[in-house]
């Protein structure tokens, strides 16, 4: 396991001709096994920053370290959950699962990893069908799978369950809280649900204009319901502060 | 019911056929019966010549369309993946892909003889493009979201093309080999009407010279024949080839 550590990241992008700031000078310190959500508006630089810290694109200034060496995708350190699902579609399920476990010389050590997480994630049944063939929600299990499968030690999640239906949501991020606490990962979140970030997230992150304007620890307990007053109250202090930002 | 749909034309012009001929509308000379040609193919093949011909056509074809994709698809990959290649070649690919194969065969022949290498060199020509074209093509449009999940998923370059670029690639260019197999067909024809002394163009070629339209029928029935026999096997091939792609495409027509 590793946490992360990020110090002065700064990533500009030229539109036309003028520059948009993306990510400016962020820095943060993410501890390992913890589960962090960020939360801001659209466009406020959440998905880049994701995009800076998986290696999808370059930062312009800064660095970003594991807490326990350099970092990589290659050495199953880092990998991320896209928005969409990005599902081969030339692959079934159970093929786009084993997808992830290119580096494993041992097909049936492979083969046997996919076959517990399909269990895990409810996927068995439909683990011959092809992406095309399956409903959203089982698509982005099967991406949470891939992901899991590749065992990375931090698991970025870019809004993956943002095109899903409130009640395929809510189980999907029941079982994301079951997956964290049982493979012990550390998880960097990002969605624009607030409900989302407060139900899920360990410490909510509040980014604004490229910039994190708030840090805070969320000490619910788990599992959490999103109708206590104690949930309400971090919900409305997070959206203050993204108002008042 | 949509195999008796696929026939349903053609039952339809040979029965034309055989009643003009039959009622003597049509010269017995220059448009025989279809029943004579059905004779007329039956001795063909019983005297193994029809069968020659085609073999020798096949070959050429075979061994065309094989050198042409050992060509055309390594290069198509290197320019697809090296936007620098791209550019150096565009204009010199693109004009001779104006050429039609045919207008080069007087050259071929002076350059590679008359033999076989003058003949594949026309294949070659007539496949090259759309093979290369349409792996170009299928290797530029690969959605670069696939990429970035071989990318987060820790694969190289070299992993990231042969397990996403040219699977997602795939049906475009069983396309162009499709394609290219029907212009090889097509041109090798035209090749063999001009210089060979095998294969069914000769066949229609001496035919003329003979002066039997009965036996330039007989070749350009196998001809299309032929060619639509090759194309189910190859479009056979693909659906076994690409099985996802028709669950897309009745997934998006329900």
């Amino acid at each position: 396991m590793s946490g992360l550590k990020i110090n002065g990241l700064d990533k500009r992008y030229r539109i036309k001709d003028r520059w948009v700031n993306a990510v400016s000078n962020i820095s943060l310190s993410i501890p390992e096994g913890q589960f962090v959500t960020v939360v801001g508006k659209s466009g406020c630089g959440k998905t880049t920053l994701l995009r800076l810290i998986c290696g999808l694109e370059n930062a312009d200034k800064g660095s970003i370290r594991l807490t326990n060496g350099e970092l990589n995708t290659v050495d199953r350190q880092i990998s991320m959950v896209f928005q969409e699902p990005r599902l081969m579609p030339w692959l079934t399920v159970r093929q786009n699962m084993l997808f992830a476990l290119h580096k494993e010389k041992d097909r049936n050590k492979a083969g046997a990893r996919v076959d517990s997480l399909l269990l895990m994630l409810g996927l068995t049944e439909f683990q011959d069908a092809y992406p095309s063939q399956i409903s959203g929600g089982m698509a982005q299990r099967t991406a949470l799978g891939r992901t899991l499968c590749f065992d990375p030690n931090i698991i970025l999640m870019d809004e993956p369950f943002g095109a899903l239906d409130a009640f395929t949501r809510r189980k999907l991020q029941l079982e994301l809280v079951d997956i964290f606490f049982n493979h012990k990962k550390t998880i960097l979140f990002v969605t624009h649900d607030v409900d989302e970030a407060v139900f899920l997230g360990q410490r909510i992150l509040v980014m604004e204009n490229g910039r994190m304007v708030c840090d805070q620890l969320n000490k619910l307990p788990y599992p959490r319901n999103p109708l206590m007053s104690e949930f309400l109250i971090v919900r409305e202090k997070i959206i203050k502060t993204i108002v008042d930002s | 019911m949509k195999w008796v749909k696929r026939f349903v034309v053609i039952v339809l012009i040979v029965t034309a056929w055989g009643f003009c001929s039959g009622m003597g509308l049509v010269n017995d000379y220059l448009l025989p019966h279809p029943w004579k040609i059905a004779a007329l193919v039956w001795s063909l093949i019983t005297k193994g010549i029809l069968w020659n011909h085609i073999q020798v056509s096949m070959w050429r074809v075979f061994e065309g369309f094989f050198i042409t994709f050992c060509l055309a698809f390594p290069l198509a990959i290197l320019v697809g993946m090296n936007r620098l290649c791209l550019e150096l070649l565009e204009t010199p690919l693109e004009f001779v892909r104006h050429i039609p194969p045919l207008a080069t065969t007087p050259l071929l022949i002076l350059w590679l003889g008359i033999g076989e290498s003058s003949k594949f060199a026309v294949i070659v020509l007539a496949t090259f493009f759309p093979i290369f074209l349409n792996t170009v093509n299928g290797v530029t449009r690969c959605d670069n979201k696939l990429i970035e999940v071989g990318q987060a998923l820790g694969m190289g370059p070299i992993q990231r093309i042969i397990r996403i670029v040219l699977p997602s690639a795939l049906p475009v260019i069983i396309t162009g080999m499709r394609l290219g197999f029907g212009y090889s067909w097509r041109a090798l024809i035209g090749a063999e009407l001009l210089a060979a002394t095998a294969g069914l163009g000769y066949m229609i070629m001496e035919a003329e010279e003979l002066a039997r339209p009965d036996i330039v029928l007989v070749g350009i029935i196998t001809i299309g024949t032929l060619g639509h026999l090759l194309d189910h096997v190859f479009f056979g091939l693909s659906s076994r080839l690409i099985p996802w792609q028709e669950m897309e495409q009745n997934h998006v027509g329900s």
